[in-house]
């Protein structure tokens, strides 16, 4: 018997008894395996009633309860833009600190440093928020000059703190990944380790990395507490619609501001509640293809095995 | 100097700078929050029920109600979260059951804290007629934390050698008895670990419990599962909104550093859970 076959065998398998402990054991198990689908499940049926009487008018720009009016376009427009601010800032000073973070000789040494800065991932999003109202919205109003620093952009500003620790950490994780042997072997051939790191590192590492950067992408777009208090909550697209210097409004700060005040079972609260559906089936698809990402950089490094 | 060595110049300083602008970051933030919040926090502040809508008085009511959640959502996920993990490690024996869980659990760990409390407010408070209830906040909690909990309980059992579970099945135990005799006991720094790492996590969480389980102001223990507690987000929240208040703002600060407190002990807990209950520990 080949050695295969006999991992096949192991673990024996002793007789599947129905007794109350494997029930329990699998109960509980499908219970909570089942709750992401039942969180999905909720959020479609009551959406139900706002896809059927206001159907195609919520993908319009106005959103006005009172008039019967519920388009969601400025939300995911603000939720875009905002993610894609974080996303502009976040990705190369995340990435270029991993870079740097895993040339730190000393274990030890990168291990205190990685630690301490996963530290910025430990601060309650309602911290950040309040960090936000107190310092940093004042002083986008002063830099710029404006009214009130409550505006899109400062929303993108403190995201992309609060993702950074992702995309840095996984990011760590992914170059210190890459076999040794690939690197040293582009060290003797004399490369700078700029080259290095294009030539060597990045191609084994990028599915990672790209895996780190939707992840956070997920965050930004799911992020609450922090947007809602300083982004301005205006729900009209930005005039021009590059102006990141306006007041806007996320998916996110739309549904804290607004579910307390519609009732349940109406229209208005079931067009909030199919917004949150769409944000959790973007924040869904964004996770699974991080997954698919890692799982597909564990094969490559397999098959290399240098 | 050659193009080659002025590009890796150009590299080697971005990457000086990257990293040294994420440590200006945290030092900046840690510093505005100690100094911000160490004006505010006092003995008195600890211990004393909040007053004048938060503006004066202390926050003992919101520092209970944040621990009761907490606690009460992590005896919840407990049970669960380690029978995923068992089910996931022991049990499952097709590979497309045990990708449907993975799946599963890293969608848990996906979906926006805000949908969470969506969830609660509908199927608790409004289905089921539950009202404001602490306990439905806590159960939503213990939804969020169940990903990481199960995420490092089946780590701590996927890394035990494989030897040690096959000894036991060799030696004529039952698969009960390799669970609750094996498994559990030497995965249990990876189950510590989890629920304190979930606890640090769950208990600066705003989004999910504000529409379900929290009021304002007048708020002290509730008298049983029902109804509201007052806990240490939304008391920030509601404090940061009238920030046009200097005394609200400074007490909002106050109970930041106390919440960032609480934050800092529980993953301590985890650190520890993880290096010194863990028998396979590299003992950094």
């Amino acid at each position: 018997m080949s050695f295969a076959d006999a991992a096949a065998v192991m673990p024996p398998r002793p007789r599947a008894r129905r007794d109350s402990f494997t029930l329990w054991i699998t109960g509980s198990a499908w219970l909570s395996a089942s709750l992401a689908g039942l969180i999905l499940l909720t959020l479609a049926v009551q959406s139900a009633p706002a896809i059927r009487q206001a159907g195609g008018t919520m993908l319009s720009v106005q959103w006005l309860p009172s008039a019967g009016q519920y388009g969601i376009i400025p939300m995911v427009f603000g939720s875009l833009v905002v993610m894609a601010i974080a996303m502009t800032i976040a990705l190369p000073v995340g990435v270029m600190a991993a870079v740097q973070l895993s040339q730190i000789k000393s274990l030890k040494t990168r291990r205190f440093v990685k630690a301490l800065l996963e530290g910025l991932a430990g601060i309650p999003s309602i911290v950040y928020g309040l960090i936000g109202v107190s310092f940093l919205s004042v002083f986008v109003a002063d830099i710029f000059d404006l009214q009130t620093g409550r505006v899109i952009f400062t929303a993108g500003l403190l995201l992309s703190v609060m993702i950074l620790p992702t995309i840095l950490t996984l990011s760590e994780d992914a170059i210190s990944a890459v076999p040794n042997a690939l690197t040293q072997n582009a060290a003797a051939l004399g490369l700078y380790r700029f080259e290095i790191f294009r030539s060597a590192v990045l191609p084994s590492a990028a599915p990672h990395i790209l895996g780190a950067g939707l992840l956070a992408l997920g965050r930004a777009l799911g992020e609450t507490m922090a947007v809602m208090l300083i982004i301005g909550s205006l729900d009209r697209l930005p005039s021009p619609l590059w102006n990141v210097l306006s007041s806007g409004q996320t998916i996110t700060s739309k549904l804290g501001r607004e579910v307390g005040e519609s009732a349940f079972g109406s229209v208005h609260f079931s067009a909030l509640i199919f917004s949150a559906l769409i944000l959790v089936i973007i924040t869904l698809s964004l996770t699974i293809a991080a997954q698919i990402l890692f799982a597909r950089r564990a094969k490559t490094i397999g098959l290399l095995h240098v | 100097m050659s193009r080659r060595a002025l590009s890796d110049r150009a590299f080697r300083l971005a990457g000086y700078i990257a990293l040294g602008l994420c440590l200006c970051v945290l030092g900046a933030l840690l510093f505005a929050i100690a100094y911000a919040g160490l004006k505010a926090v006092s003995f008195d502040f600890l211990v004393m029920p909040s007053k004048d809508f938060g503006a004066a008085g202390g926050i003992r009511w919101q520092i209970i109600g944040s621990l009761l959640m907490a606690v009460t959502a992590s005896a919840l996920v407990l049970p669960f979260a380690t029978a995923l993990a068992v089910y996931r490690a022991d049990m499952a024996r097709s590979a497309r059951v045990k990708r449907f869980i993975d799946l599963s659990v890293f969608s848990l760990n996906g979906i926006p804290s805000i949908a969470y409390g969506l969830f609660g407010l509908i199927v608790f408070v409004n289905i089921l007629g539950t009202g404001l209830s602490w306990f439905v906040g806590s159960i939503i909690l213990a939804m969020m934390m169940m990903p990481t909990v199960t995420h490092c309980a089946l780590s701590a059992m996927q890394s035990l050698p494989s030897g040690v579970r096959e000894n036991g099945y060799a030696l004529g135990l039952t698969r009960r008895a390799v669970i609750t005799r094996i498994t559990l006991p030497q995965s249990l720094h990876g189950i510590v670990t989890g629920l304190m790492i979930g606890l640090a996590r769950a208990i600066g969480e705003t989004a999910p419990i504000m529409f379900i389980a929290t009021a304002f102001s007048g708020v002290s223990l509730p008298s049983g599962l029902q109804g509201p507690v007052s806990t240490l987000p939304t008391h920030i929240l509601a404090l940061a909104q009238q920030a046009t208040n200097p005394d609200a703002l400074r007490n909002a600060w106050g109970a930041s550093f106390v919440l960032i407190g609480l934050v800092f002990l529980f993953s301590t807990a985890a650190f520890i859970a993880r290096t010194r209950l863990n028998p396979y520990s590299e003992r950094l």
